[in-house]
């Protein structure tokens, strides 16, 4: 398939050295593409987020390439590869908008400085466009002027989200992006995801913990156990017929899923 | 009078129009709970849910008098405990129930224990308030209470330290800190919070398991509904300081009478098909020192009219198990 956005080849990523050596991820090849979700799922320590830093490029891998458009990233192996400035492509959300945006920077000049260095475009251009870029996601004129401080956890991943959404990229990863916000803001923040996926085409990879998140947003789904990718699929299939171990595991550990998670799927009016 | 019954038993814990204020200089109150009102039997479950800022966490620190340690005081209702009011009580009457009477579980398991201490040391003084005793007597005791709660090799748990434990087992060791002296009645305020789902299923068996045991009754704090449905047979929802609704759980999910506890169901990515768009509530929950006049939910209330801005958070209104503090819940129904 050539309309792979973006993928990655027998990842291994090792941390420490010697006897205390191990492999935060061993071999894992995951790829997107354009106008999909994938999700990833896993425990802590299974090392999806070890791999989501690999795919958006904050963590160099120890073997294994990673491809953008179908050409590699470039690391010392692969100097033909795309150039750094190709990066723009791939955006993260991180789990935690309280650590991710800088507390002292308002709303829309957080966004505006992310479009300013990636657009070169002048100060005010900017500023208009993060406003209208914060319209997008939700968040009115007065309140993007706040600092995040006076934003709630909702308000603010929307924020990092626009911020994400700055250069205009075509794969976003979104690691835990509704572990710290409540429950209706965490509706709004995934139907918000959703249309941005249809509206821009975009290729979107969540990485959770939480299974019916996953199994909400996506189509494909990766399960990683202890730095390895045990098993991968469509999502439907790897929720009604697991076969790994470990994902049955996991699904039976969903709570209400001994009862009757399956019936409630099929009959969701209340 | 006639009775041929025998006198029905007054509910283990009754929390009546209770009204919590953080104080915030002389004279001022700044109100969290306002007002919060339900009962749990003896041996019943109920959960307690609502997103952050809805007072649960106050409610819990209501529940086992530790409001003062954080600027707060009851300002109005009540709350008994076994047929007792336990509203105005002293930190030496309060030792007496807390820990002995009501067991507590913590929302971090770090936040709950020591982290320079070894766990024999820590559940010993737990212990050790109950049988007295020999320092022989005190270690079995430990032992037998971290096999109770299955901890696995108890004896090398006893000389290690929180760090050296998985968030998991650190909660076990707390649970085994809060039923060492079998109380009556378990909070535990989001207990799975920070775990991972195979724990956390773990942990909520445990909790199962040890209620049966022990008789106990549990008040348990979650955001997540799906846990509530699986573990509570009785539901309490909170919104801006107050229950909006209570019920038996399966009752409140089927067919909710407010119509926050229909969007916290609507909401739910475990409910929805997937592709769907989930029905999201407008708007932002509101915070304390931000609660709008009427009821505190109409603003982000699609059955809202003009009579719902006016007044008072409206009190609770009982029909038969169920009580909706919505003065338009008859039309629940026709609401799309």
């Amino acid at each position: 398939m050539n309309n792979t956005l973006l993928e990655c080849r027998d990842i291994t990523v090792r941390f420490g050295r010697g006897s205390e050596a191990f492999d935060a991820v061993s071999d894992a090849s995951v790829k997107v593409v354009e106008n999909e979700a994938i999700g990833i799922v896993g425990e802590s320590g299974s090392g999806k987020t070890t791999l989501a830093r690999v795919l958006v490029g904050l963590q160099t891998p120890d073997q294994g390439d990673v491809l953008l458009e179908n050409k590699f990233l470039d690391s010392g192996e692969h100097t033909e590869g795309i150039s750094q400035s190709d990066r723009w492509k791939v955006q993260m959300v991180f789990q935690d908008p309280y650590s991710s945006l800088n507390p002292m920077l308002a709303g829309k000049n957080a966004v505006a400085e992310a479009i300013q260095v990636w657009t070169r475009c002048s100060k005010s251009k900017a500023m208009n466009e993060a406003i209208e870029l914060l319209g997008d996601v939700g968040i009115p004129p007065d309140q993007a002027s706040q600092l995040p401080g006076k934003l709630s956890g909702g308000q603010r991943q929307r924020v990092s989200v626009a911020r994400a959404l700055a250069p205009r990229p075509k794969v976003l990863i979104a690691d835990e992006p509704t572990s710290s916000i409540d429950q209706s803001a965490q509706a709004q923040l995934l139907n918000l995801l959703r249309r941005l996926q249809e509206e821009r085409k975009l290729a979107i990879i969540f990485i959770s913990h939480d299974l019916n998140l996953i199994r909400y947003l996506t189509s494909r789904v990766y399960v990683m156990q202890k730095g390895d990718i045990v098993e991968h699929g469509p999502t439907e299939r790897v929720f009604l017929t697991p076969s790994h171990p470990y994902t049955q595991t996991l699904i039976q550990s969903i709570p209400g899923s001994k009862s009757d998670t399956i019936q409630i799927i099929g009959n969701s009016e209340v | 009078m006639i009775d041929d019954g025998p006198e029905p038993l007054p509910p283990l814990l009754s929390v009546n129009k209770l009204s919590v204020s953080f104080r915030v200089g002389s004279g001022l109150n700044l109100p969290v709970i306002d007002t919060a009102d339900f009962d749990l039997e003896a041996q019943g479950s109920l959960g307690l849910v609502g997103e952050s800022g809805s007072g649960k966490t106050m409610l819990c620190r209501a529940l086992i008098g530790t409001l003062a340690r954080h600027g707060a005081v009851i300002n109005g209702g009540s709350v008994s405990f076994a047929g007792k009011p336990i509203t105005n009580l002293g930190e030496s009457e309060w030792r007496k129930l807390r820990g002995h009477q009501i067991g507590y579980v913590p929302q971090s398991s770090m936040a709950g224990l020591n982290p320079i201490l070894t766990i024999k040391s820590q559940l010993s003084e737990v212990v050790k308030d109950s049988i007295g005793g020999s320092e022989f007597d005190v270690r079995r005791e430990v032992l037998e209470l971290l096999e109770r709660v299955r901890i696995p090799r108890p004896t090398a748990v006893m000389r290690s330290r929180p760090h050296q434990l998985s968030g998991g087992m650190r909660q076990r060791v707390i649970i085994a800190a809060a039923i060492a002296q079998r109380p009556k009645l378990l909070i535990a305020d989001e207990p799975t919070t920070a775990l991972d789902v195979t724990v956390q299923s773990e942990i909520l068996a445990l909790i199962n398991e040890l209620r049966e045991e022990l008789g106990m009754a549990l008040l348990l704090v979650s955001h997540d509904l799906a846990v509530i449905e699986e573990m509570c047979s009785l539901m309490a929802v909170m919104y801006a300081g107050a229950t909006v609704e209570v019920g038996p759980t399966e009752d409140l999910i089927s067919s909710p009478n407010h119509p926050y506890t229909r969007a916290l169901n609507t909401s739910r990515t475990d409910r929805a098909r997937p592709g769907e768009v989930l029905e999201s509530i407008p708007g932002d929950a509101v915070s304390v020192g931000h609660w709008p006049n009427g009821c505190r939910f109409w603003p982000r209330c699609p059955i809202a009219e003009q009579d719902c801005q006016d007044g008072l958070q409206p009190d609770l209104l009982a029909i038969q198990q169920r009580a909706s503090a919505c003065i338009h819940s008859d039309r629940m129904g026709v609401a799309a």
